[in-house]
Formats: C-alpha cells, structure tokens, sequence
C-alpha cells in the first residue's frame, strides 16, 4: 500500500473486536504522546470521551437557541394568529389559551432543537454530500472498533504498528491520503455527463410545477378520466340563465285561481280592508264541540304565546319579560270588534305589532280561532268588567330593581 | 504553647480499637433515630386523625402511596435493567436492591385503612348504595374486593420483587404484573376517592410519578453512599445518566400531567372539570401551580446543562425539590377530594405521615442494605 507524507505526519489505522480493547489501546497510545484522531465504533463506548480526553462538546448551546427560537416560534405564531390577526373564540377559552398552545410549542422547541443541532453538527464538522468517503477500514461501518491515529514525531510508524498489533489489533496499515484533501476540489472537477443530468433536475422539477400550478380550471388542460371530472353544472342560488332577472321560479300570473282548495280571498292589508272585512265576512262555521276543539287547539297553538291562554295577556313573555302588550281578546274594544275585522287581523296582523299570521294557519283554521275567541270572551264576560287586565301574576322578583 | 510542639502534636490514640464509628455502630444510632421518629410519627398521626378524622386517614393513604411508589420504583428500575442488560447502573444495584424491602410496610399501612375507609372512600359508605352514580360501581367498589385486591396486589409484588431481587430472574414477568397491578392499584387507591370522576390515563400519570420518585431515591442514595464511601465505584458518569434519567422523566411526568390536564381544561365537560374546578380556584392554586415547579420547571431549569447532571449538589437539590414534588402532587390528587373543598392544611398530621416515611424508609432498608455489607466496615473509609 502506497503511503504518503501527511502535512502533519505518519497516520495509522487499527482495528479491534472489542470496546474493551479499543479503549487500551488508545489509553495506550495516549501515554506514549501519539495522537489519535478519532475512533469509529459501533456504539458508544463508555469511557472513550474521557480516554480520548475529548473537550465537551458545544453542540448544546446550539441546541438550546435553535429550542428557544422555536419556542419563541411557536408563541408568537399561535399568540398572534388567535389573539391578534384573528381573534376567534373557541369553546369559551380565553383568546391566549396557553395550555392548548402548549402541545405545539413543545412539538416546535423539539424540531427546531433537534434539527438545528444536526444542522450545526454538519457544519460544524465539515460533513456535507461527498461522492467518495475515505475508506478507513472495511469494518469501520460495521462491527469493528477502528482507531486512526497520529505517530509521534520521531518514532518508527513500525514500531507502533506491532504494539497495536500485540494489543490485539488487526488490519494495521498506514493510512493513504484520504482522498478529501486531493489538490482539486469537487467544484473545480471536470464535470461529466453525470453532473449535467443532475444540474437538469432542479430545472426539470421547476418547469413541471410551473405547469401543473398554472393550471387554468375553466379549461380542460387533459383529460385523463373522459371528461368526467369538468362537467357543466349549475350551482345551487346561480341565477338562472332562462328567465329574465335570473330567476328560477316563475310567479304565476296574476288573477290565477287554484284548481282545488278555496278562492282568493279578495282582501288586502291595511285597516280601511280590515274595517271593510268586518262588514261584509261572516264566520262560515257554526259553534260545535268539534269547531270550537280545533280553535282552541289552534289558539293555544299560535295566540297562547303572547295574548294569554284565556285571552287576558297572562303570558310570561308579556307578564315577565314586559316585551310587549297585546290587546286583550277579551276585553271590551275586542268583543265589540265583528268576527270578520277579528278575522281580519288574524290574516293580515293588527294595527300596531301584530304580525299576520296567515301563512301559516289555514284560512278555516283561523276562523275557528274567531269562533273560540267568542267563546273566551263569552267566559270572561260575567266577571267584573276591568279586572282581566294583566293581572300581576306572580311578578319577577328580580325585574324591578 | 510553642507553636512547633502543636504542629508536631499527636493525640495519643488507641490503634487497635476502630478510628471511624462503623457500619453496625451508625446503624445503631439510626435505628434509635427510627423509632423516636417512628412514634413521634405515629403519635402526630393519631392526634390529627383524632381532629379530623378524614384527614388523618387521607394521611396514612398518602404515606402508604408514596412508600408503594418507593419500592415499586427500586423494583422496576432493577428490572428494566435486568431486561435490557444494562451495566452502567452495576454500581448503584445496592440502593435499587433495598427499596422494595418498604412494600410490606407499605402494605400493612394500605390494608390499615379498612378502618379508615368511610372517611376516605364515598363509595364503602352506606348512603352510597342509594346513589345512582355509584350503582354500577359496586361490584368493583366494594370494601371486601377492594381490600383482597390491595393483598393481592402486594403478595404478587412481594413475591415476584423477592425473586428478582435475591436471583435476578422474572424481570419481565414483573414487568408484566406491575403493568396491570399499578394501573388497577392507581385507579383503586387514588381515583376512587372521588369515584364518579374518571381519567384514562391517570395510572400513567401515576406511574410517571413513581418512576420519577423512584429515580430520585435512588440518585440520592447513591450520591451520599458514595460520599460516605460505600459505593467507591459511583463515577461521574453514573451522575451524569441519573441526571438524564431525572431531567427524561420529569419532562414526562409534565407530558402526562399536561395530557391529562388539557383535555379536561379543554373539553369542560362538567363531570371532568369538577374536581379540577377546585384545583383552580384560590385556596388551592398556589399548591397546584407549585406542583408543577416541583415537578417540572425547577428540574427542567436545574438539569438542563451536562455540567449539572453531573454535579452532586445540583443532583441532590434537584431530587430534593422532586421528592416534595412528590409528596405534594400526591397530596393534590388525594385532599381536596376527602376534604370536599375545604382549604388545604398541613397539620399534624401530615407531620405525622412524612416523618413515618423517612423513618419506615430507613427501618425497612437499612436490614437489607447491610446484608451486602461488612458490618465492621468504617465510615469514612480511609484513603
């Protein structure tokens, strides 16, 4: 094996079966004043660190700022994105709701810590994508303990090799110049073809994304699955391209009478109709027990609410939360009033708050209620005239203050 | 006196007779410190709990815990070193190796509670049979299944902790035992205190516990034996992997912790939130903010340097604050349900149920330590 003359002097390489063995002999070598470079071993060896009197190592302060910086990372991206720029609520948490940052500070401290530290290891040490390696010893990846180290200036490299070799080493050669420290560097080397190939591929990978990121959607770019994957549909509420105005159902015209089901009823809203329905409507159905159930079951239903089950406004949104107050149904104004005007006001809603209620009861339905309403007040006439008004029922004992 | 005389003075000395008190001597100083300490203890015990019944009681409970979770500790870390072959802790096997001479102790202390249970447990009182909450409970929850576990529990750690222990052999059967006997132990003992509240993870949230307190025994066993020079062969670099071990598992003590913590904080479901409700509310805030500096931030700050974890005075301030880290989580996890709410103290009682475990600590270990060691042995020995 050709050797050659270090800038600093005779490099050796030895390797050992054992940990064991490996430690003596750089404990060995150590107190003959030889320097040893570095040990390649499987696993860590316990002791080596001190054998090698290897200074500690700085990598954790690199360690502890790149943890701190995704500490602060993570902080200042959760703190702001949820307190600051878009402050939401989530299930009645304050808006820095530490404790639930804590889970991705943690996950970003860890990832920042662990990558940097490896980052600055390969800076640190110079490690960065070689083509070749040098080749210490075929077991220096595998299961042997391989040593490399300096010879003192002035002693016989022979010498040193047969005390390892009595100390159980094998494979004792003199190191060749590892090829790293070769005159030309890799960015100086004739580049082959290989090089080229490679160079394209950054350039290959840029053009394809441009062109799948540029990707026009309203147009078909290439179909690979028949076309099935850009079929012209229309949204749900797009105006319609039929009608005139977009809309998509038509009204129908006006003066149309249904097919089934009752005429129109030839009142509009508004309290000259409403004194005009009091004139000229009838209630068409006669008081039975089934008319009257049906009323009241309607009543209780949609009135209750707020004029009061009896028609005396004893309903808790009147009487508690003083939202409103209603006329009373069975007061003096209302008996007075005729079935139709009553009837009226069902459909079309009163003269003040009252909203109408037409939509939503049937036409017979609401005259039922008039009929019910009837007898209500025909039950609350024999009591004394005034007092059905609000009674206090009960007030809030918190309302007043 | 002329100075040259004194300097060249020496005391007349009777050579044959030992210059050091040994081994026997100072444990014989220390066996009376452990049974003046032992009736002290016993004594401030029984006056709290003749003033607060409960509270007395809660205190056996939490003695007995912590003395399980001591030998427990000694047991499992000798067995995941049995199992993984490990040899860096060969040094330090003498302080793993006493520690489970604490579970009879430990045991007998656990089955005293029977007559302490109604203070303790809602689920053995009477009215509990009324309580719908409780109505499918009851056929785990019961006193008679409940006390036959606790023997159970311990006859299986006794006997499978001896055999690995005295041969060596049946770490991994131990490990297996342990698994489901600490888990059922931890929802048993502790969470049934407060039986309608549930926590899945809480057996690991209490083995992380006992692994770290474990950890921090025998950490600080090992630094005094060495300092007396018992163990001559504890170097720097068992500081420095129990330092690793103290700074791993506290960091995993808060992951459990936060585990179990923010999914109840998050999810608020009112069942959950309740007994941390208490926690976060005055009295017991401070005590439950300083569980998690004791636990977790003091040693993460201590321990986070290589030069500390190999620094003995950092390691035994370290496991100090740890071991009342301990002492306090437990005391968390117990009180405020025995004590409904009521402000935290630290009484007599309490007094009471430390100074048994230091006392019950030495009197259960010393036997077992001496047993590999020569009793003629001086301390300090001489270079």
């Amino acid at each position: 094996m050709a050797s050659t003359e270090f800038l600093h002097g005779t490099r050796l390489r030895a390797a050992f079966d054992s940990p064991e063995g490996i430690l003596a002999a750089v404990r060995a070598l150590r107190a003959e004043g030889h320097r040893v470079l570095d040990t390649y071993t499987p696993f860590p060896v316990h002791g080596m660190d001190e054998a090698m009197e290897l200074r500690p190592s700085r990598l954790p302060r690199a360690c502890l700022g790149f943890g701190l910086l995704g500490l602060a990372l993570a902080v200042a991206l959760q703190v702001w994105t949820s307190a600051f720029d878009y402050p939401l609520r989530v299930g009645g948490k304050p808006l820095a709701a530490i404790p639930a940052f804590i889970p991705v500070t943690f996950e970003l401290t860890v990832l920042l810590a662990g990558l940097g530290v490896v980052a600055s290891l390969f800076v640190v040490a110079g490690l960065r994508p070689r083509f070749r390696v040098p080749d210490l010893h075929p077991g220096a990846n595998d299961d042997r303990f391989v040593l490399a180290c300096e010879v003192l200036a002035g002693s016989n490299p022979e010498d040193v090799a047969t005390r390892l070799e009595g100390m159980g080493a094998t494979g004792v050669a003199l190191l060749v110049d590892d090829r790293l420290a070769r005159a030309d560097s890799f960015w100086e080397r004739k580049a082959g073809p290989g090089i080229y190939l490679l160079a394209a591929l950054p350039a290959a990978a840029v053009l394809g994304l441009l062109a799948l990121l540029n990707r026009d959607y309203h147009f078909r770019n290439l179909s690979w699955d028949g076309g099935m994957g850009a079929q012209v549909s229309a949204a749900s509420f797009d105006a319609s391209g039929v009608l005139p105005g977009g809309t998509v159902l038509q009204p129908p015209p006006r003066g149309t009478v249904p097919r089934d089901g009752l005429a129109p009823l030839g009142f509009g809203p508004g309290k000259e109709e409403a004194a005009r329905a009091g004139r000229e409507l009838q209630n068409p159905f006669q008081p039975t027990q089934a008319n009257f159930n049906r009323g009241r079951q309607v009543y209780e239903r949609a009135c209750a609410a707020c004029h009061g089950k009896d028609g005396d406004n004893n309903a808790p949104i009147v009487t508690e939360r003083k939202a409103f107050s209603p006329s009373i149904l069975v007061s003096k104004k209302v008996v007075d009033q005729p079935d139709g005007y009553l009837f009226h006001v069902a459909t079309f809603g009163g003269p003040e708050k009252m909203r109408g209620l037409g939509d939503l009861i049937g036409r017979e339905d609401r005259w039922k209620v008039v009929l019910y309403l009837r007898e209500l007040q025909k039950a609350a006439a024999p009591r004394p005239p005034s007092p059905p008004a609000a009674p206090p029922a009960a007030p809030a004992p918190g309302a007043k203050p | 006196m002329n100075p040259q005389e004194e300097t060249f003075y020496v005391a007349p000395r009777d050579l044959t007779r030992p210059q050091f008190p040994t081994l026997a001597d100072i444990g014989l100083k220390f066996q009376a410190g452990a049974w003046i300490f032992f009736s002290f203890g016993v004594l401030f015990l029984v006056i709290g709990g003749v003033a607060n019944p409960a509270q007395g009681w809660a205190n056996v409970l939490i003695t007995a815990f912590n003395l399980t979770a001591v030998g427990l500790g000694g047991l499992f870390l000798l067995a995941i070193q049995s199992i993984t072959g490990a040899r860096w802790s060969d040094p330090i096997l003498k302080a793993h190796r006493a520690m489970p001479a604490l579970l009879p102790f430990a045991g007998l202390m656990m089955l005293l509670l029977w007559f302490g249970a109604g203070h303790l447990y809602p689920w053995s009182r009477p009215e509990a049979h009324h309580d719908h909450l409780m109505a499918g409970r009851h056929a785990w929850l019961n006193k008679p299944f409940f006390f036959a576990r606790i023997l159970l529990f311990f006859s299986l750690w006794i006997l499978v902790g001896r055999r690995l222990v005295n041969k060596g052999k049946g770490a991994a059967a131990f490990i297996l035992v342990f698994g489901l006997t600490f888990t059922l132990a931890n929802f048993d003992w502790i969470m049934s205190l407060e039986p309608a509240w549930y926590s899945t993870i809480f057996a690991v949230y209490g083995f992380s516990g006992m692994f770290l307190q474990g950890i921090a025994i025998v950490t600080v066993s090992a630094i005094v034996l060495r300092h007396v020079g018992l163990l001559p062969e504890v170097s720097r670099a068992q500081n420095h992997d129990l330092g690793k071990l103290l700074f791993a598992f506290s960091c995993f003590w808060a992951y459990i912790w936060l585990s179990q913590f923010l999914l109840i904080w998050y999810a608020n479901i009112p069942e959950e939130t309740a007994p941390m409700r208490i926690l976060l509310r005055l009295p017991w805030a401070p005590l439950f903010y300083l569980n998690l500096i004791l636990n977790f931030l003091l040693p993460f700050v201590l321990l986070l340097g290589r030069k500390a974890k190999t620094n003995e005075n950092i390691l035994i301030a370290t496991c100090a604050t740890l071991l009342v880290g301990r002492w306090v989580d437990l005391y968390l996890n117990v009180m405020p349900a025995v004590l409904k709410g009521a402000t935290p103290s630290f009484g007599v009682a309490e007094v009471g149920g430390i100074l048994l475990q230091f006392c019950l600590g030495h009197m259960a270990c010393w036997p077992v330590f001496m047993k590999d060691a020569n009793p003629d042995q001086e301390l300090p020995q001489r270079p």
